[in-house]
């Protein structure tokens, strides 16, 4: 099943969960031969030969296949996706947030202290911060109002990191999914992946959530239930359930990744 | 060495449990007196605090401590597992709970200056929320990884710590679950990131402290580390060959430590 909506839900959430009584038994067979495909297909890129410093692939990598300009990508952008990030874990435990750029800036900056970001955003004339929190602001009301409520018994957890060590070391996989709801304790496939962009959803997109259930399914040898992502920007939501054939996918998606670093060094 | 490389799966887990070895090892007064005998040749001026970390980096120090989310997770999520296991509750509500006690317990007067508690007490609401969504991670991977085993298991009330006498030394192994099977005990450990080359003896040297800060010196019967982000596992063997290495390896890197203080000083 794939479902795409132009207006949000009631509850993303809700959408993600879906009828448990529609739930497939959890795959725990798919994650060997994949991983197989992956070591076989960098072998036939790479060889045997031993790298100094590894290839990594991140979800960012496979965003941009192209040499083209993604407005995402610009400081002012990254800056609007780490801070509608923040609110997005802190709307994950309930918290309630009155002043989303404050709160988010606040968050940020206990977590992380200083960095090139956090000074570029120093660096912000008053006119320039206040159109940033004005902006961060429209993205929290539309993450908001399609999010809902996300109930404690899903077992929320925000900003999941991934990592994947691929052919003795010679690439690497990185990830991190902004929000995943389900147990993996279940007889019954049950964890569903979210990813929010504050860019419009394209080909880019796609590739992203592909790639989140692909490293879900390699880290934990369990096949997620469904893959999602989020526009904040335009209020859109991609939700795709998970089966082996979209995992393939990703993986030849990582290989072209993988074979684009390879020629270019 | 007995190291195991497993991905981490619940069939594996409980098999690393499972097929651990039936007799654990006892380390004696010898034992004790010998390690305090070289850690005694190997003086510093002031208290010196050695763990698996400081193995695995062979002495070098890092950046200076301070409390932050991604710090504070380990100990507000085992706390609230452990709350679970007397008080069922949602883990989002046992790490309220244990966050309001900890601080209640900075507003009573009852935590030291930089504790957690004192942090947290200081600490503006956002960055609240924030400790809150990473302590939840923490405690929700955990009982995760609990409910996949079959053998009884419990949260420790704390690390191990273990004093070498006379020798200003404090050893501290990090455990997250203890498993009980057949009159054994077996030690999970949780750590972020991915495993590197020295997690072996990292791992080893978390085995010699855990069996030095039991009284009576019996050492687990195997030490498992979890990295749930690169979903892998570890685990080394509680044997006296094992043993033996992390006690050098602890030795080997309070020495390291003082070499680099020297060469600082200079």
């Amino acid at each position: 099943m794939t479902t795409m909506l132009d207006s949000s839900p009631v509850s993303v959430v809700e959408a993600l969960r879906g009828d448990r009584s529609k739930r497939p038994l959890i795959d725990i067979a798919s994650a060997s031969g994949l991983r197989s495909l992956l070591e076989d297909g960098i072998f036939a890129i790479i060889g045997a030969k031993r790298l100094d410093t590894p290839l990594v692939v991140r979800t960012s990598s496979l965003h941009q296949r192209f040499a083209t300009t993604d407005l995402g990508m610009s400081t002012s952008g990254r800056i609007r996706g780490v801070l509608i990030g923040q609110l997005l874990r802190l709307l994950s435990v309930g918290m309630s947030i009155d002043h989303p750029f404050d709160d988010a800036l606040t968050a940020w900056r206990g977590d992380v202290g200083a960095n090139e970001l956090t000074e570029h955003l120093d660096a912000l004339d008053d006119d320039e911060r206040a159109r940033l929190a004005t902006d961060l602001e429209a993205h929290f009301v539309t993450l908001t109002r399609a999010l809902g409520e996300i109930p404690a018994r899903w077992t929320p957890r925000s900003s999941v990191r991934i990592f994947q060590r691929l052919a003795g070391g010679n690439v690497a996989l990185r990830d991190v999914v902004d929000l995943m709801i389900g147990t993996s304790t279940s007889d019954v496939a049950s964890i569903a992946l979210f990813d929010v962009t504050t860019s419009p959803l394209g080909e880019g997109a796609e590739r992203s959530m592909r790639f989140h259930a692909l490293m879900q399914t390699l880290r934990t040898s369990l096949m997620p239930l469904r893959t999602s992502t989020f526009s904040s920007a335009t209020g859109e939501i991609w939700i795709r359930d998970v089966d082996y054939e979209l995992l393939a996918r990703s993986v030849e998606d990582v290989l072209a990744c993988v074979r684009d670093q390879w020629s270019a060094r | 060495m007995t190291l195991l490389h497993r991905r981490l799966a619940k069939a594996e887990l409980n098999d690393l449990v499972a097929k651990a070895p039936a007799e654990s090892v006892q380390l004696t007064d010898e034992h004790r007196a010998s390690l305090s005998t070289r850690f005694r040749a190997v003086s510093v001026p002031g208290h010196r605090r050695l763990d698996a970390w400081g193995v695995e980096r062979a002495g070098r120090s890092g950046s200076t401590f301070r409390w932050s989310p991604s710090t504070a997770r380990r100990a507000l999520g085992n706390a609230s597992l452990r709350r679970m296991a007397t008080r069922p509750a949602s883990v989002r509500d046992a790490v309220r709970d244990e966050l309001g006690d900890q601080m209640l317990r900075a507003t009573s007067g009852y935590s030291r200056s930089g504790s957690l508690s004192q942090w947290l007490a200081s600490a503006p609401h956002p960055v609240i929320g924030l400790v809150t969504a990473e302590a939840v991670n923490w405690a929700t991977q955990l009982q995760e990884i609990s409910q996949w085993l079959d053998a009884p298991w419990e949260v420790p009330a704390s690390d191990a710590y273990y004093d070498v006498a006379s020798a200003r030394t404090t050893l501290r192994a990090r455990r997250d679950l203890i498993v009980r099977n057949e009159g054994t005990r077996t030690i999970v450990r949780v750590r972020s990131g991915s495993p590197g080359k020295s997690a072996g003896p990292g791992l080893r040297a978390d085995l010699t402290i855990e069996a030095l800060a039991d009284h009576e010196g019996i050492a687990p019967v195997r030490y498992i580390g979890l990295w749930p982000e690169a979903g892998v596992c570890l685990s080394v063997d509680g044997t006296l060959t094992d043993l033996r290495s992390g006690a050098r390896d602890l030795v080997r890197t309070a020495v390291a430590q003082r070499r680099q203080s020297t060469l600082k000083a200079a």
